[in-house]
C-alpha cells in the first residue's frame, strides 16, 4: 500500500501541462486530439481566462530529428490558429513552454500572473500581427549609384590609362566608395520605408536583418495591426514593391507574438 | 499586396516567431531545462536553411576587416594617383 502510494506521488509530480497560448475568456473547450503528439488540446480556466493546454510528462520537448521538431513546431502554431479563430484575443506562448504539475498549478499561475496577463491581452486585442521584410537588389541599386557618382565616375575614366596592378586598386577604391554610399542609401531608405509603414500600424518591433541567399535584406519588421487596416497597410507596401530594385515580403497574420513579452 | 501564409514559404519566419518570441512564463514554475537550448543550434541552422541563419552580425564584422584593408589600399592609390597625374 504504501509503496503504492509512494508511486503514485512520484507520478504526480512528474506530470506537467503544455501551454500554447492564453485567452481572455473563461470558457470550457475541448478542441480533440490537436495538439504534439496527438495529445488532446483542453482549456483550463480562472476569472475570464484561459489557458489552452495538453497533458504531458513534466520533460520538455527536445530532439535532434529534424522532421519531428519541424511537426512539433508547426503543431503548436496549428493549434494558436485554431484557437484563434474561435476568440478574438490570443496570446501565444513561446514553444516548448511545460507548467510543472496539474491543472491546480496552472489555475496557481494564471492567479499569480493574472494583472500581467490581463494587460497583455488588452495590449493585442483585436489585432494580429504581420511580418514585413524588405529587400534590396544590391547589384541593381549599386550600378545606379555608381553611375551618379563623380569619385566613381573619375577612377572609371581613370582605370584605363594606368597599369594592371593600379587598375586593381582603383577597382578596391571604387568598390570602397561604392560601399559606403551603399550604407548611406540603406539607412536613408530604411527612414523612409519606416516611416511610410508607421503610419498604418499601432506598434512595431525592430527584428535584425538576416542574410538571404541572393538577397539582401534591407529592413525586418513586426507590426501589430487593428483587424481592419492591413488592406491599408497592403497598399502602401505595394508602393514599395514596385520601386525598381525593391521587394517585398509580406507574412500573416500571425498571433502577436513579437508583442507580448513583458515591458 | 496581400499578405501570405504558406507553410513552406514561411516557415522561417514562423520559426523566428515561435523559437524567439512568444509569451515566457516565470523559470520556477516551468519544466527547465538548465542551460541546453531546447532545439540545438545545428538544428535550428538545419530547420532554417543554413544560408538564412547567417545573421547580419556576423558578416559585418567580417565586412569591417576587409573595409579597413580596402581603405589602407586606397590611400596607397590616392599617394600614387597624385604621383601620375604630376
Amino acid at each position: 500500500m504504501e509503496q503504492e502510494i509512494q508511486q503514485k506521488l512520484g507520478e504526480e509530480t512528474k506530470e506537467g501541462r503544455y501551454v500554447y497560448c492564453i485567452v481572455d475568456k473563461s470558457k470550457s473547450i475541448k478542441f480533440g486530439r490537436i495538439g504534439i503528439e496527438n495529445n488532446e488540446v483542453y482549456t483550463i480556466t480562472h476569472k475570464g481566462l484561459c489557458a489552452v493546454v495538453h497533458n504531458c510528462k513534466s520533460q520538455a520537448y527536445i530532439s535532434d530529428n529534424e522532421e519531428m521538431v519541424k511537426d512539433w513546431i508547426k503543431t503548436h502554431q496549428n493549434v494558436i490558429d485554431i484557437v484563434s479563430e474561435k476568440f478574438n484575443t490570443v496570446v501565444p506562448l513561446t514553444f516548448d513552454i511545460i507548467v510543472k504539475g496539474s491543472n491546480k498549478d496552472v489555475v496557481d499561475w494564471l492567479r499569480k500572473d493574472y494583472e500581467r496577463l490581463k494587460r497583455t491581452l488588452k495590449k493585442v486585442k483585436d489585432k494580429q500581427e504581420f511580418g514585413i521584410q524588405i529587400f534590396w537588389d544590391e547589384e541593381k541599386i549599386g550600378e545606379k549609384i555608381a553611375g551618379v557618382n563623380q569619385e566613381i565616375q573619375n577612377l572609371k575614366k581613370g582605370i584605363k590609362k594606368v597599369s594592371q596592378g593600379e587598375a586593381y586598386f582603383y577597382k578596391n577604391t571604387i568598390e570602397t566608395i561604392l560601399k559606403k554610399e551603399m550604407e548611406e542609401k540603406a539607412d536613408e531608405y530604411f527612414k523612409k520605408f519606416y516611416n511610410m509603414i508607421r503610419e498604418h500600424v499601432n506598434n512595431t518591433k525592430i527584428d535584425k536583418l538576416k542574410k538571404e541567399k541572393d538577397k539582401q535584406m534591407l529592413m525586418n519588421l513586426s507590426c501589430l495591426i487593428h483587424k481592419n487596416k492591413v488592406k491599408k497597410l497592403g497598399a502602401e507596401l505595394e508602393k514599395i514593391n514596385r520601386l525598381d530594385g525593391f521587394s517585398v515580403k509580406f507574412t500573416g497574420p500571425w498571433p502577436p507574438y513579437s508583442f507580448v513579452s513583458p515591458g | 499586396m496581400k499578405p501570405i501564409r504558406n507553410k513552406n514559404v514561411t516557415f522561417v519566419d514562423l520559426l523566428d516567431r515561435v523559437l524567439d518570441k512568444g509569451l515566457v512564463i516565470n523559470a520556477d514554475i516551468i519544466v527547465s531545462v538548465a542551460d541546453i537550448p531546447l532545439i540545438g543550434i545545428n538544428l535550428r541552422a538545419a530547420l532554417a536553411g543554413m544560408e538564412t541563419m547567417l545573421e547580419y552580425g556576423v558578416m559585418e564584422e567580417w565586412d569591417k576587416t576587409l573595409r579597413n584593408i580596402a581603405i589602407k589600399e586606397r590611400k596607397k592609390i590616392e599617394e600614387k594617383a597624385v604621383e601620375v597625374v604630376v
